[in-house]
């Protein structure tokens, strides 16, 4: 038990030492050195730069829910940090079940097991110190709450984005009064100067890399396949959540941009022969060790494209970046009616030439798979297989092997 | 049990008196954040869509982790439980109303569907922002029903509207009175009928039956005073079951509850007023600041003497379920205890659930050591 407790304080006192990062780059840069993808290398660096610097803490920490913009954070020389994306890397290194175990003794075990598990990570001390939560209400309730309970459990203030359920003037214009005021508050509850120019410049940067994205996208049309489905659920998604308004963002979608033209070029896809295919719907996927992709690589079924790398807001202009903000908030296809959903999903069965899809319905997330049963009446209206594949992203013990193969096979001869 | 029936069957002969409500268009919502004064200004009538806990036909349609009250209401829908409706009021209360107003247009489509979006922030700014979005309401009801809403229905409405409010207060003041007591069960199951029936004939019914009860002796023995917070229950079996075990039930921040009694102060804007008043009313957990909540229950314990806070929620219910510890945690250092209960929408509690709520009543006994009646 003794020797139990030393471990877990060697441990959490390397994880929140700024030093550990520093000397996992060049191991993992040794590592990754035959990987062929170098945005993936990006990737890895920029996570190990951003968790670094927060728990560095020269500069201040603003925790953020996965839809809240990164831009403001950039925008004010803050570091941001989101549990849920961290949340998925422990799970990806199979690691969740501990901290999971410790949050269901706190919150009910039917919630989200990203925030269950980013609840008892927090309770184990393994996150950095937030200065300022943040967090979004538009696509998860989860996302509110939780966040709000954090920032009791840390003692720092709880801000909020509150995004109107419709577009238009009056949305718009409440959306842009929010954001100025909540730039405002930040400012004067971190002692932050307000730098509008400095703000500018990372629409800049953030609207580059989503030009990069927009071409990624069209890259992506292409069959075979270029980019496994898997892929853009994990690192891929994650820095569209994570880096946006960062010069690592510009980088990394340049050169996933370079990396997959030059395999469109060739005409290389991941699978080594395409037979159909597929279109993940859900912003996540199982990360921890699964069959999956795997079944359906076998079949030869490409996942070509997913929801959650979806382009979904117009081009910003970083010479009216609160104007910018609120479009880009505005224009989330996952908010608001799910007929916007289902237009977004629309487009990409015709531009991805899809020929199935599949909804993945990840327990505890209430504002997706409740639009799972609409969406797939529609879809077979339109004679297009689909599947709900329930789940789970984070939690390993919600995982059925024997289920998920019998459904992911059902889809499969659909398709064939 | 006696005055239930007796204000059921004052109600039904004011009903009677009234036909002409009967016909007119009715309109079904969901959360109590909408302004039924809106709807009742003009001439339609208002019902809560809270359906009987009998309907899995859903099941094929939503998630099965999903809100018990929102399925049920689905599957009611599609059945052609809700066929005598002319239309649907929905909030963007939760990420589940969200989708159940999704999947309603899209398997039953009513011939008039608005959802009123609500924010979650309480400022000038968001009242502002409320204020035009029950200005949009009120136009699609205008247009749709070839209805006027003017200044002055609003106003008569929200007159109506504060009368029962009043009177749901003084109700409420009355529990313990009469022969057998008026327990906070039967009130909840009067303010059930209110959201069911033409609210002039409500008002009426509720007059009277208070009237009659302000007239009587209390006759309630000492009990063990608690609380209930959280989401919302189907009918009183919680309530009921609480006071089966001796435990007397002093406040219900529910939303099936005493959630919005205080009235709406009318300005020369009545929009103005009711978007203030519906903002600022005790808060549901859907709304940002879990402080302002966990003020309001303080503020009612130490208001009606209460010496434990019972939260319950409805199983998948997101906003009760991440709100839970921070409640609870809140509440502990306060020095109030506190039982959490995670529930079905059945008006079914498990044993476990009896064993639970036995025990947490026992736990209060002995810490107020308050000898229980004989």
């Amino acid at each position: 038990m003794q020797h139990k407790q030393t471990s877990l304080k060697v441990l959490t006192w390397l994880v929140q030492s700024p030093l550990t990062y520093c000397c996992l780059r060049p191991i993992l840069d040794l590592l990754n050195m035959r990987e062929e993808n170098p945005a993936y290398r990006i990737w890895v660096r920029f996570l190990l730069d951003v968790t670094r610097r927060a728990y560095a803490r020269k500069q201040p920490v603003i925790w953020m829910s996965a839809f809240a913009p990164t831009e403001i954070a950039y925008g004010l020389r803050a570091v941001p940090f989101i549990p849920e994306i961290i949340a998925s890397l422990v799970a990806y290194f199979g690691w969740s079940h501990r901290p999971i175990a410790l949050a269901d003794s706190h919150i009910s075990t039917d919630l989200c097991s990203f925030y269950r598990c980013s609840l008892g990570l927090a309770l184990e001390g393994f996150f950095p110190r937030p200065d300022l939560i943040i967090s979004s209400s538009y696509l998860c309730d989860g996302a509110n709450k939780l966040l709000h309970y954090f920032s009791q459990i840390y003692g720092c203030p709880h801000l909020m984005v509150d995004p109107p359920y419709r577009d238009g003037a009056a949305g718009r214009r409440y959306m842009v009064d929010q954001l100025k005021g909540l730039a405002g508050t930040t400012c004067k509850l971190l002692d932050l100067p307000l730098d509008e120019g400095y703000l500018s410049q990372v629409l800049t940067l953030s609207d580059e890399a989503r030009a990069y994205m927009a071409k990624i996208n069209r890259l992506r049309r292409s069959a075979p396949s270029p980019l496994p489905g898997s892929e853009g659920l994990s690192y891929l998604a994650g820095m569209n959540f994570y880096s946006l308004g960062s010069r690592w963002g510009v980088d990394f979608f340049r050169s996933l941009y370079r990396y997959l033209e030059k395999k469109v070029t060739r005409g290389q896809g991941y699978l080594p022969r395409e037979k159909s295919r597929l279109l993940w719907l859900h912003h996540i996927r199982p990360y921890y060790r699964n069959e999956i992709f795997q079944i359906l690589a076998e079949r030869g079924v490409a996942v070509s494209f997913e929801e959650a790398n979806y382009l979904y807001w117009p081009p910003l202009d970083p010479s009216r970046p609160w104007e910018s903000l609120a479009d880009k908030i505005l224009s989330n296809v996952w908010a608001g009616p799910l007929e916007r959903r289902i237009e977004a999903i629309g487009n990409m069965v015709e531009d991805y030439r899809i020929d199935g899809v599949v909804h993945f319905s990840h327990w505890g997330c209430r504002q997706s798979c409740g639009g799972a049963g609409v969406i797939g009446d529609w879809l077979k209206e339109r004679g297009i297989p689909y599947i709900i594949l329930p789940g789970d992203g984070a939690d390993q013990d919600n995982y059925s092997p024997g289920q998920t193969r019998t459904r992911v096979e059902a889809l499969v001869e659909m398709l064939e | 049990m006696a005055e239930m029936l007796s204000f059921k069957e004052l109600l039904s002969d004011l009903k009677e008196e009234e036909p002409d409500v009967e016909e007119r268009p009715i309109i079904g919502w969901t959360c109590t954040y909408l302004p039924l004064e809106i709807l009742e200004a003009g001439g339609l009538r208002a019902y809560r869509i809270l359906p009987e806990p009998s309907s899995e036909t859903a099941d094929a349609y939503l998630d099965p982790n999903f809100c018990p009250l929102i399925k049920t209401s689905l599957g009611t829908a599609i059945e052609g439980g809700y066929s005598f409706l002319s239309g649907i009021v929905m909030l963007n209360t939760c990420d589940g109303m969200r989708r159940l107003y999704d999947a309603w247009r899209y398997y039953c489509p009513p011939s008039f569907c608005f959802l009123l979006d609500l924010p979650r922030i309480i400022n000038p700014s968001s009242s502002v922002y409320f204020r035009e979005r029950l200005r949009e309401l009120i136009e699609h009801i205008e247009r749709h029903f070839g209805v006027r809403i003017t200044h002055d229905g609003l106003a008569g409405a929200i007159e109506e509207a504060n009368f029962t409010r009043s009177l749901l207060k003084r109700l409420l003041s009355l529990q313990g009175r009469g022969n057998p007591p008026l327990r906070h069960g039967d009130i909840i199951d009067i303010f059930a009928q209110g959201w069911r029936n033409p609210r002039r004939a409500f008002n009426k019914a509720l007059g009277g039956f208070v009237a009659q009860l302000e007239a009587q002796p209390s006759t309630s023995p000492k009990r063990l005073k608690v609380m209930l917070t959280g989401s919302l229950l189907d009918g009183s079996p919680l309530i009921r079951l609480i006071e089966e075990l001796d435990g007397d039930v002093v406040a219900s921040d529910l939303c099936t509850g005493g959630r919005f009694l205080e009235g709406v102060v009318l300005s020369q804007d009545p929009l103005r007023s009711l978007s203030e008043a519906y903002l600022e009313k005790a808060p549901c957990a859907r709304m940002y600041d879990t402080e302002r909540r966990i003020s309001y229950i303080n503020q009612e314990v130490k208001r009606t003497g209460a010496r434990g806070v019972i939260y319950f929620s409805l199983k998948f219910c997101d906003p009760y379920l991440y709100e839970a510890p921070a409640i609870e945690q809140a509440l502990r250092q306060m020095g109030v205890p506190t039982l959490f209960i995670e529930g079905e929408y059945t008006g079914v509690f498990s044993g476990g659930s009896r064993t639970r709520v036995q025990a947490f009543l026992e736990m209060l006994e002995r810490k107020c050591s308050i000898s229980r009646p004989v």
